[in-house]
């Protein structure tokens, strides 16, 4: 199983990207709020490790819940799950696979309980839901039985490949960071299927949200991600938006809160099976999330 | 403090101080060069250089976007590998 180059293996790249030109200017380091220890350009190469006294035992078995929000995915959940176990299974790591299906009248969750049977039903939980109910309350429902100490997530279309996730497991450890985050657009990272129109509309709507919100993150809405458990449980909490806009405000609230967050980067495929919408609707309503984003946090 | 008010509180002391130098509030004589001519212009060649950086900038990063067909191939592969081998256990692919 390929893994990523290993010259990049532990990208771990500054808490501010390049372009983030206006925060180098506030280098006067407004000390507003000192309970709230903001980290300043004082330590441009690690992202603050004050948190080390942080209870996460960086010893001991480690066991790793995959949340997966499912709707409609009846032909991309074998698949992914082959994917998954065969991941882990290679890389001799502890995992369990929280299928979240909303309902789906495709027939997700026969094929979900298929997956079960060959694969035990200690590794595939099945804890589906009534209806479309959303993301966020998704990861809260699957929070709630994950039995790993980390949770990774990522989007169930194969967009995102599991071959990335032991170099996040890597990064995640040498450095005990509370959130890894896979990138697309630094390093090694990169996208397949976007034509000229929609590369400039994403690197359009990173620059904006990096130059309002400096977050500290190459890819802000990228949603393949590994976090602590009790580190999403708080980030989850302290959110207010939904959709897509909601994978952003927890990397933003991540760096309110102090925690130390680490880039990998990552391919993004997208969409093998399908197709993409990405109108005019998606781009105000984008536009709408930052700046409620930009006001509040 | 949120984003909003860092940037307002950033902006708010920027502009103090540009408006004193403008007005000549403060005890400070500059060239006249300066004075004249470049201080009243300093807002739009800000802006205009900001514009600029970020046309620049996200040309730049659309310019040097990786694709990635190797791992769409791969992907294909596995897909198929996944489904095959899936389907030889039971699941109805």
């Amino acid at each position: 199983m390929p893994l990523p180059q290993s010259h990049h293996d532990e990208l771990f790249l500054p808490h501010r990207t390049n372009s983030d030109f206006i925060s180098d200017a506030v280098s006067i380091d407004i000390q507003d709020d000192l309970a709230h220890h903001h980290s300043t350009d004082t330590v441009p190469l690690l992202h603050n490790t004050i948190n080390s006294h942080r209870s996460s035992n960086m010893t001991g078995p480690h066991k790793y819940s995959v949340l997966l929000p499912t709707y409609n995915e009846r032909e991309n959940l074998p698949v992914i799950i082959w994917l998954l176990t065969k991941t882990f299974q290679e890389n001799n790591i502890d995992y369990e696979i929280i299928v979240i299906d909303d309902n789906s009248p495709d027939g997700t969750l026969e094929i979900a309980k298929q997956l079960q049977k060959i694969y035990g039903e200690d590794r595939i939980l099945l804890r589906p839901r009534a209806g479309k109910l959303g993301l966020g309350t998704a990861y809260v429902h699957g929070i709630q039985h994950a039995t790993g100490d980390f949770i990774f997530i990522l989007d169930a279309d194969m967009s995102h490949h599991p071959k990335f996730m032991p170099e996040m497991i890597r990064l995640q450890q040498s450095k005990n960071l509370d959130v890894v985050t896979g990138t697309r657009y630094a390093g090694n990272g990169g996208v397949y299927g976007w034509d000229l129109k929609r590369k400039v509309i994403s690197r359009g709507a990173n620059f904006l949200a990096t130059v309002l919100l400096r977050p500290g993150v190459s890819d802000l809405t990228g949603s393949f991600r590994l976090y602590k458990k009790e580190v999403l449980a708080k980030l989850i909490s302290s959110c207010i938006s939904k959709g897509y806009v909601f994978q952003m405000e927890m990397m933003v609230r991540a760096r309110q809160f102090d925690f130390t967050i680490g880039e990998v980067p990552i391919t993004f495929v997208d969409r093998v099976f399908g197709d993409s919408k990405m109108g005019a609707m998606e781009i105000v309503s984008y536009a709408q999330g930052l700046l409620k984003l930009f006001v509040a946090v | 403090m949120t984003r909003a008010t860092e940037a307002a509180t950033f902006f708010g002391i920027i502009a103090t101080v540009y408006l004193a130098l403008l007005f000549q509030l403060l005890p400070i004589s500059l060239p006249e060069t300066v004075q004249d001519f470049t201080l009243p212009v300093l807002p739009w060649w800000a802006l205009v250089t900001f514009g600029a950086y970020s046309l620049g900038n996200i040309g730049y990063h659309v310019l040097t976007f990786r694709d990635c067909p190797e791992a769409y191939d791969e992907l294909q592969v596995q897909i198929a590998q996944a489904q095959n081998d899936l389907r030889s256990k039971g699941v109805t692919i």
